[in-house]
């Protein structure tokens, strides 16, 4: 079992609070939809049922990913990049049949992503994606030969690896990160933080839109994103934000700062994977988690906030 | 000792393969719960294509399932006939009919009256991916043959790009696996039996599209 549990887990009092404070949440959300269905039903309460129902699921999966061995969370991770980038290469209308072999190097570039991540390679990290695979992938197509919208496969599928895969493994190498002193959360703390907080924010968007959104953002994009609700997730996101800052090395101002970040970035992540949806002509990305859609409606926030926040803490506090 | 060899394989690695590596989904799978005979008619663009119907089969079933195949693919060396026939219980006919042996309808028409079920690709072949072909008359013939025994349409889509004809690598896509209610047919005559089974086939896949907001592929 000691193999299994990071030895540090039952030591580390802030990744117990924050696990507390999840299924709490989730406790809390149950009840009140429960309560709201049998006393005072509103519309969407079916749909809001099965999205907590999920939310559970996530959350279990999450939490059991981030506190076992590092080696079971970068294989967790890894898979989560694998079905995201599946799900996006699928439901693009502009892969050509010519684009196989290409794809497979994108598969295969998965792994050792998150190989380099494990070990904690920080330079070939960063460079693999965007620089070698950015150079790779359309070498391959060309030595295919078909040159017919060539130029169109040459700049999806690097997007796609970056947007599934690249960003995706910055959550994997918080977990490599070296420890602080006087900082005793760690990569696992940070990134229980990222994580919650993009999660949450999305949910405070949607709620503070749900409640009081009438002045759309981008009405072509998605019909939903109100400055109501981006304003209102902001200023809630940026409250937990500071509450929960004992995950992490930053101070009250940065803390702020970060959840500011954040909640920008998560929404960005949001309205891209919205607008690349409505190109393919779908509204969800897939059907593999009831009441959200595909694996990438759900992680579509942690995409950009992810890398963006990786660096930031990075630059802050890890660089020498 | 073969049965468990087929639930291992299908019900357990084909299957898992199948739905985590290649992404495949099955949509009303619960239709393909019957006993033989039956016949699954389904479109063709893949090798995994007998896979993903034998996958999701019960497991009692798949034994007495047999896919029909060609001859002159499947069966050009001793060695690919033998692996065909030893791990999908394939009937392997002669595309080219020269041979005097019994005729192909006659030989399945035998497996039916035994409770078995075949699976059948009238598009005879794979074809360019993802591109409903012309059906062939032999799936025609075999159900003016024998008129009660129900037939299931399978529309598949997205196989096509995971493993397509003349393609060694194997990439994954999301890919649908679409199941019919098991029916029994209507027509009479070779050619009008030929245009239902190929419509109800073609009507699953335009049904599924049309619900996911999909243009044509």
């Amino acid at each position: 079992m000691n193999y299994f549990f990071s030895s540090r887990f039952s030591e580390n009092q802030e990744v117990i609070t924050i696990i507390s404070i999840i299924l709490g949440v989730l406790v809390f959300a149950t009840l009140l939809f429960y309560a709201l269905g049998r006393f005072y039903p509103i519309p969407k309460i079916n749909e809001l049922k099965q999205r907590t129902r999920s939310w559970w699921v996530m959350a279990t999966l999450f939490i059991l990913a981030t506190v076992l061995h590092p080696m079971i969370s970068f294989v967790a991770f890894g898979l989560l990049s694998f079905v995201a980038f599946r799900e996006l290469t699928s439901i693009s209308k502009n892969i050509r049949p010519e684009d196989r072999k290409a794809i497979f190097w994108c598969y295969l570039a998965i792994p050792v992503q998150y190989f380099l991540a494990y070990k904690g390679y920080y330079n070939l990290f960063t460079i693999f994606i965007p620089i070698i695979m950015f150079v790779w992938i359309p070498f391959v197509l060309v030595v295919r030969g078909e040159t017919v919208e060539i130029s169109r496969s040459m700049s999806i599928l690097p997007t796609q690896l970056m947007f599934t895969v690249f960003s995706i493994s910055h959550l994997a190498y918080l977990l490599s990160l070296p420890e602080l002193q006087g900082f005793n959360a760690g990569g696992r703390g940070l990134l229980l933080y990222i994580v919650f907080l993009t999660e949450m924010n999305d949910v405070f968007q949607f709620t503070w839109g749900s409640l009081l959104g009438k002045r759309k953002i981008v009405a072509t994009v998605s019909p939903n994103k109100t400055w109501e609700g981006f304003l209102g997730g902001m200023l809630t996101t940026v409250l937990v934000s500071y509450f929960i800052r004992f995950l992490t090395p930053f101070s009250i101002t940065e803390s702020l700062v970060t959840g500011l970040l954040i909640a920008c970035t998560g929404f960005v992540g949001d309205v891209i994977v919205s607008a690349i949806k409505r190109d393919n002509g779908r509204k969800d990305t897939g059907t593999i988690i009831p009441g959200h859609g595909g694996i990438l409606d759900r992680i579509d926030s942690l995409a950009i906030s992810a890398p963006i926040f990786f660096y930031w803490v990075y630059n802050l506090y890890y660089a020498v | 000792m073969r049965t468990l060899g087929f639930f291992l394989l299908y019900k357990v690695i084909m299957r898992y393969f199948l739905s985590w590596i290649v992404g495949v989904k099955w949509i009303n799978k619960e239709h393909l719960r019957g006993k033989g005979p039956i016949i699954f008619v389904s479109n063709h663009n893949s090798h995994l294509d007998t896979m993903a119907i034998l996958a999701a089969l019960p497991a009692n079933q798949i034994p007495t399932t047999h896919p029909v195949a060609a001859l002159d693919y499947f069966g050009n060396s001793r060695l690919k006939k033998k692996i065909t026939r030893f791990l999908t219980n394939a009937i392997l006919i002669d595309r080219n009919r020269d041979s005097n042996k019994q005729s192909p309808t006659n030989r399945m028409v035998n497996y039916l009256d035994r409770n078995h079920s075949i699976i059948l690709f009238p598009e005879g072949s794979r074809g360019a991916p993802e591109q409903l072909q012309h059906f062939q008359k032999g799936i025609g013939a075999l159900l003016d043959r024998r008129p009660d025994v129900a037939y299931i349409p399978i529309y598949m889509s997205g196989m096509g790009k995971v493993l397509p004809k003349g393609e060694k690598v194997l990439v994954p896509f999301v890919s649908y696996v679409i199941v019919g209610e098991p029916r029994k047919v209507k027509a009479s005559g070779v050619e009008d039996i030929v245009s239902e089974v190929a419509l109800a086939v073609k009507s699953l896949g335009d049904e599924f599209r049309s619900k996911n907001n999909l243009s044509a592929s």
